[in-house]
């Protein structure tokens, strides 16, 4: 049985070309970091993920999942633990996945 | 070694070929991921957490130097750098590129191998023992069964979409280092009392959310009739095996429901009707099949080397080294070396590209350009000289690799887990990595003995914890990870099924509970008693008590 999330939701997918996983952003873009992740709740929900789909459609992401989260200050992050690890990389190899980009150090 | 005939690198050229064709036209939008994923899956191409994931078989666990030498190169060229082996004898590279990945599998037919069929509702990698050939306790090598099995199996049309994966394994040896009533069919090389070879066959074993050890379906199958008979066996399987729940389709769940007798007398009666059906090789394919693994030709050296007892009374984890990383070979003054995978804190089955090419060159020096790898998630080099062992040691401990915790509570079985998997629970690593520095010293090692410790992130077992004399399965409540401990289970040949002793721990309780269980052991155990032993004798009261009572 599916279990229903409630509250803010943010989309996740990963790239077709390398599998990297990365969230649906503010300005309908992909990318790991989560501060431009778009997130929502209702309605608002419904519209980003129709819009996230387009990029289903136009394979450049394998397919979305829409997970639970927790909003601070603005910024959304991954409620659940394996969101969290799929959005940073492994926790045993720190020198892997988004968390070892500059990218990462900036953010 | 098996070696590839033009008609295994056809098929293997040809399909790689067709792969390409497929991940072009997927890039293209010609075919969508519901048609593409079944289509990657049977080429062992995962989805994972974070990248795609590729799964490359090694055959019964066997390969060459050169086949290592060119897994480093993959890992280095399109990977990052390593490689993790699993429990299924196979490597898995987590960082490939989709378009990539015609090239890897084009680099791997040059030194004839491939991911076929290590993934997918078809017959998987055949495991065997890794010291198959090699070892003092054999009645003959499985390895020509198993590459016949291989053979037989690969590209099976009637057996490509079976209700479920589906597992092999063998053994040729009494002691089995294979976990053969842990699959879906076990063999076990026996001669019957006219010497003559052949089987034990059991079926309906395996791990998961149901965990069940295969049970006899016919005590001795002539040598000459494997191939019909394992016909009939799936057969009986893919007709009658569930798949209309993917919980239930294993052939573990259709033996419970009907019954072994009955699942053995369908399968007797499906082989009447097949086994004139040529589905047996010649005897002469036979044999050519087991020239391959012809013992190689091995001088008789002298047991005792002067220089290993020398360094041995010197050195306390050379000694602990040789007492744990090596055993007997079938010809005096040779052993085989097992080298642990199993780093004091670190990646349990991981292996970086330079690791890999040292292991490769040590092969070639030493182990007639042979390597193995285990079930356990280590590397074998076999038919080692004694003399040899020092500088064997020396480099495999410069490279992190001389780790003497074989068969101790330290060499760990455990799945990626949460850090990799997209159906684990729980990370499975991060604990291992707690516990073997916990338990590092390796005079406490020594002391606390042989004791097999088995990690899963989920309840699919990747991690065999079911079989583990200490199994530790990872869990999801609410959202936090919780680790609860099972005691009693077995892979070997007196194997049993681990029982839950009660709720999870934290990821620091996890560690403490595993120490009282240790202790525990430790003031119970009779003079020379293993843990196994112990947990047999004293049941599982003692443990509970003394991990929850005192909490």
């Amino acid at each position: 049985m599916a279990i229903k999330i409630t509250g803010p939701q943010m989309i996740l997918g990963n790239f077709l070309d390398d599998g990297r996983a990365v969230f649906f952003t503010r300005d309908e873009n992909w990318s790991a970091d989560t501060s431009l992740a778009a997130y929502g709740e209702g309605d608002a929900l419904e519209t980003l993920v129709t819009t996230a789909n387009k990029s289903v459609e136009n394979n450049l992401i394998v397919d979305i999942e829409v997970i639970g989260a927790h909003v601070d200050g603005g910024v959304a992050y991954p409620a659940h633990i394996k969101h969290a690890i799929q959005a940073q990389g492994p926790s045993v190899r720190p020198d892997l996945g988004y968390q070892a980009s500059s990218d990462w150090e900036a953010a | 070694m098996y070696a590839y005939d033009k008609f295994d690198h056809a098929m293997v050229d040809t399909r790689v070929a067709e792969f390409r064709d497929q991940v072009e036209r997927r890039v293209k939008g010609e075919l969508t991921e519901e048609e593409f994923r079944p289509i990657r899956l049977m080429n062992g191409l995962y989805l994972q957490l974070h990248a795609y994931m590729l799964r490359v078989a090694v055959p019964y666990g066997t390969m060459s130097g050169d086949q290592m030498r060119r897994l480093a190169h993959i890992a280095r060229k399109y990977d990052k750098g390593y490689g993790h082996f699993t429990t299924r004898q196979n490597i898995q590279f987590n960082w490939p590129k989709l378009s990539e990945t015609p090239d890897i599998l084009e680099e791997l037919a040059e030194v004839e191998m491939h991911a076929i069929q290590t993934s997918g509702n078809c017959i998987r990698n055949v495991t065997s023992d890794q010291f198959a050939g090699a070892t003092a306790d054999e009645i003959a090598d499985p390895r020509p069964y198993a590459e016949l099995l291989r053979q037989w199996s690969s590209f099976h049309p009637e057996f490509s979409f079976l209700p479920r994966k589906f597992k092999f394994a063998i053994t040729g040896a009494d002691t089995d280092r294979a976990a053969v009533k842990w699959h879906d069919i076990g063999l076990i090389v026996r001669k019957n009392e006219a010497g003559e070879l052949g089987f034990e066959v059991l079926a309906g074993g395996g791990m998961g959310r149901t965990p069940v050890i295969a049970k006899t379906i016919r005590e001795f199958l002539p040598e000459s009739d494997l191939l019909s008979y394992m016909e009939a066996m799936l057969r009986v399987y893919n007709e009658q095996g569930r798949r209309d729940n993917k919980y239930k389709a294993r052939i573990k769940i259709l033996i419970e429901a009907m019954g072994a007798d009955e699942f053995a007398r369908q399968t007797e009666a499906e082989w009447e009707r097949i086994k004139d059906a040529h589905i047996d090789v010649p005897k002469e394919e036979v044999a050519r099949i087991k020239a391959f693994f012809a013992p190689p030709p091995l001088e008789v050296l002298p047991k005792y080397v002067p220089a290993v007892e020398e360094l041995s009374k010197k050195n306390f984890v050379f000694a602990a080294w040789v007492k744990n990383n090596t055993n007997a070979h079938k010809v005096p003054g040779y052993v085989n070396v097992t080298i642990s995978l199993k780093p004091h804190g670190g990646i349990p089955g991981d292996a970086t590209a330079e690791q890999m090419d040292l292991v490769a060159a040590l092969a070639d020096e030493y182990s007639q350009a042979e390597i193995r790898v285990s079930h356990e998630q280590n590397l074998i080099l076999p038919h080692v000289a004694l003399r040899d062992l020092p500088a064997i040691w020396a480099d495999l401990d410069d490279a992190g690799l001389g780790t003497a915790n074989v068969g101790l509570l330290t060499d760990m079985i455990v799945c990626p887990g949460l850090d990799y998997c997209a159906l684990a629970n729980a990370r499975s690593i991060p604990i291992a990595q707690a516990i073997t520095k916990r338990f590092g010293d390796m005079r406490r090692l020594q002391d606390i003995g042989p004791l097999k410790v088995k990690m899963s992130g989920c309840i699919n077992s990747c991690g065999h914890h079911h079989a583990g004399h200490i199994g530790i399965l990872g869990v999801d409540r609410k959202g936090q990870e919780l680790y609860q401990i099972l005691l009693g289970g077995s892979g070997a040949e007196d194997a049993s099924k681990a029982g839950i002793l009660g709720p999870g721990f934290d990821e620091h309780g996890i560690v403490d509970a595993l120490e009282k269980v240790v202790a525990v052991y430790l003031g119970e155990r009779k003079e020379g008693e293993e843990f196994l032993a112990t947990y047999r004798r004293i049941g599982a009261e003692i443990f509970k008590e003394a991990i929850y009572d005192a909490a």
